[in-house]
């Protein structure tokens, strides 16, 4: 029988429908106590992810674990794990009422359990009313209650904030909030970080079939770093006195001015008056975690030719790539030439932009956040899948790790 | 597997499928057993008429002991079973269909015992509808028919045995086949077609070919010779004797044409229908349900 840990562990699934690669190589653990949030666009493979932990779809590398256990496992597995799948489920001409009572039955939950969960997801009221005329919220609601007939350890949720108002959606928060409190353990997906931001915890996100970013939401909200873009009259002469001041954080980017992360835009000004440098445009930055999450996942359908922008993260690293300010390699003088749109304002910056600017950042923080899970598994579960990246995209290289292999990058950069 | 039962039980009361096809069953079979009552008793009357009597003294024969209404019975008994076979076929294929087959694999130990449970109901919902067939196919042929030509209480048990059963094989052949085609619509079609078109006219051409034998082997072949042979045999058993040339008429006239003895025909059907039942099961448990 199951462990009763509560803990999901997905190790290297991988599914292969023909051609297409669904998931690859996925692993993480999702801990008891805690809501995570399983976060990717549309088609990253998130749905496919969950049915093979349910043991709906055979994985084709790989195996999901609920208490240490297969699906199939599980003994009665409605105990252990409800599931919210899709709010499409019902027979139309079968009442909410005893749609609950078949499944009540399969699960050996007495009957008045049914009304019991009815009540609990609000629906007590339409209980006698078929399933075919309910709203998409009333269907997700329904969805859920169903899911909670076994009183499961573990509720898994893909996207079931589809269809509820916000409303709904205010009560869904609460209730998973309070359920995970319990101690019990809540994997909730979903396509919008905005949508599960305030109820989530943890966060695993995917994108491509492989994990991006796996900890918690309050590391990668620290990553909302603000940021200060300056157009100095001397690059160089700036960039030298922010050193002087201690200020790493520099980059360059595509238009020629250069970005100066984690200090305000009056230190900026004060350094560079100091240093007699003339400054010509000066704008503060905010990255939300929102953008922070599109930078994460997109790129899943990004052309190769975006990791030209791995170059300026050389300028994190002041040794190898401090030169180059004075003397850009060709390469810079090219790079506006590679965006589709004129690189005319950094509300708005291109997408090749924000790709190479904010992964590394993520990726750097990983070790910080990844302690934070009560129970880290001896093996890393997210090194596997980056290792297998055969794109080569921008993030690649810094996700697998972190802080070795920074001299590498500078490196890298210093070469492009 | 008790809770299983239950709630795959429970899955076909809660819809309104069940009796949307009892009612044309039991109307069906009621109005084949009046018409086909009716006929044989026509036939009956006329061979007891004084023109017939020459000819049945001639060919030795005893009209006044046929029990010319058990052919009505496997007739109306073949007919009826179409529902519980279309029952069956949506068992699965409806839940494929409305997705619920999700939350019965998730409340389910295993795939193995879900469909298990389902084969269980659907035995019993079969023995149902067979249980009606054969009340209403009783009644109409006890209403139109000379209690001359009925048969006795073993004759009938041994008929409503056979019907109960043939029904019980229609409905998981049903089955078997809604799993594989897994369309609600594509199933019905499918077995509409076959049971009441494609294999009549094969029929036909096989018994033109004058290789009648054959028809045993295939399926509405084969159930239809579960009925018809008992029908057959309990006519031939009182009907006194009966010219060799005459066998072959009388059983093509109780549908079982081409087909072999009851339990041979029940064999064959049996190997159909698990041919059908295990494949289906087999598709639906390593089905990636998405």
């Amino acid at each position: 029988m199951h462990d009763g840990t509560g803990r999901i562990v997905v190790q290297n699934l991988t599914k292969q429908f023909g051609p297409v690669a669904a998931v690859q190589n996925l692993s993480f653990t999702v801990e008891p106590g805690s809501v995570t949030g399983f976060l990717g666009p549309n088609g990253a493979g998130k749905t496919t992810t969950l049915r093979m932990l349910l043991g709906l779809v055979t994985p084709t590398a790989g195996i999901g674990l609920i208490n240490g256990r297969p699906f199939s496992q599980l003994g009665n597995p409605a105990r252990v794990v409800g599931a919210v799948l899709e709010a499409q489920g019902f027979h139309p001409k079968r009442t909410a009422r005893n749609h609950l009572r078949v499944y009540a039955a399969a699960i050996g939950v007495p009957d008045s359990r049914a009304d019991q969960v009815l009540q609990l997801v609000g629906l007590g009221a339409a209980g006698d009313r078929k399933a075919g005329g309910f709203s998409l919220g009333m269907k997700q609601r329904l969805a859920l209650a169903t899911a909670l007939l076994g009183d499961p350890q573990i509720l898994v949720l893909d996207e079931p904030a589809n269809g509820l108002d916000p409303e709904g959606i205010a009560w869904l928060r609460t209730f998973l909030q309070s359920y995970a409190r319990s101690g019990r353990t809540v994997l909730i997906s979903s396509h919008l970080l905005a949508e599960v931001e305030q109820t989530v915890d943890q966060v695993v996100i995917i994108s491509r079939g492989q994990t991006m970013y796996y900890g918690s939401l309050d590391q990668l909200r620290d990553q909302q770093q603000a940021r200060v873009l300056v157009q100095p009259s001397d690059v160089g002469a700036l960039v030298a006195a922010l050193r002087e001041d201690g200020i790493t954080g520099i980059e360059q980017v595509p238009d020629g001015r250069i970005a100066v992360s984690g200090v305000e835009a009056k230190e900026v000004a004060d350094t560079a008056l100091k240093a007699g440098v003339s400054i010509y445009g000066l704008q503060e930055e905010k990255v939300d975690l929102e953008r922070l999450f599109f930078q994460l996942t997109n790129g899943q359908y990004a052309a190769p030719g975006q990791s030209q922008y791995a170059a300026p993260v050389a300028y994190q690293q002041p040794q190898p790539g401090y030169q180059q300010f004075q003397a850009p390699p060709p390469g810079y003088q090219q790079q506006p030439q590679q965006y589709q749109t004129p690189p005319s304002g950094y509300q708005q910056p291109p997408p090749g932009y924000e790709q190479y600017q904010q992964p590394p950042q993520g990726y750097q923080q990983q070790p910080h956040g990844y302690p934070l899970a009560p129970q880290p598994p001896q093996d890393n579960p997210y090194g596997q899948p980056q290792q297998d990246n055969p794109h080569g995209s921008p993030q690649q290289p810094q996700q697998d790790n972190p802080y070795g292999r920074q001299h590498g990058q500078g490196g890298l950069g210093g070469g492009a | 597997m008790g809770n299983l039962i239950k709630a795959e039980f429970r899955k076909t009361t809660t819809t309104g499928l069940w009796w949307g096809l009892m009612i044309p069953t039991v109307l069906l079979a009621f109005g084949w057993a009046l018409g086909t009552g009716a006929i044989f008793k026509t036939v009956s009357d006329f061979m007891g008429s004084s023109d017939a009597e020459e000819l049945a003294t001639l060919l030795n024969v005893d009209p006044s002991q046929w029990q010319m209404s058990v052919f009505g019975i496997a007739r109306s008994i073949n007919v009826a079973t179409i529902f519980p076979m279309i029952f069956g076929g949506l068992a699965i294929a409806n839940e494929i269909n409305r997705k619920t087959i999700t939350t019965t694999f998730l409340t389910a130990p295993n795939r193995v015992s879900a469909l298990g449970a389902k084969m269980v109901v659907y035995v019993l919902w079969g023995a149902i509808f067979g249980v009606a067939i054969v009340a209403s196919v009783s009644i109409g042929i006890a209403l139109t028919s000379n209690s001359g030509s009925l048969p006795d209480a073993g004759g009938w048990l041994a008929l409503a045995g056979v019907g109960i059963l043939s029904s019980i094989l229609m409905t998981m052949f049903g089955v078997g086949v809604g799993a594989l085609m897994t369309s609600v619509v594509g199933t019905t079609v499918v077995l509409l077609l076959y049971m009441l078109i494609v294999e009549n006219g094969l029929q036909l051409v096989l018994s033109s070919q004058g290789v009648p034998e054959i028809i045993g082997f295939l399926p509405n072949g084969a159930v239809n010779g579960l009925t018809g042979s008992v029908a057959s045999s309990l006519f031939l058993a009182n009907a006194g004797v009966v010219p060799d040339e005459m066998v072959e008429v009388l059983r093509a006239i109780a549908g079982a044409l081409g087909a072999f003895d009851w339990w041979l025909s029940g064999l064959i059907f049996l190997v159909w229908t698990a041919l059908f039942f295990l494949g289906g099961w087999a598709a639906t448990q390593r089905k990636d349900i998405t």
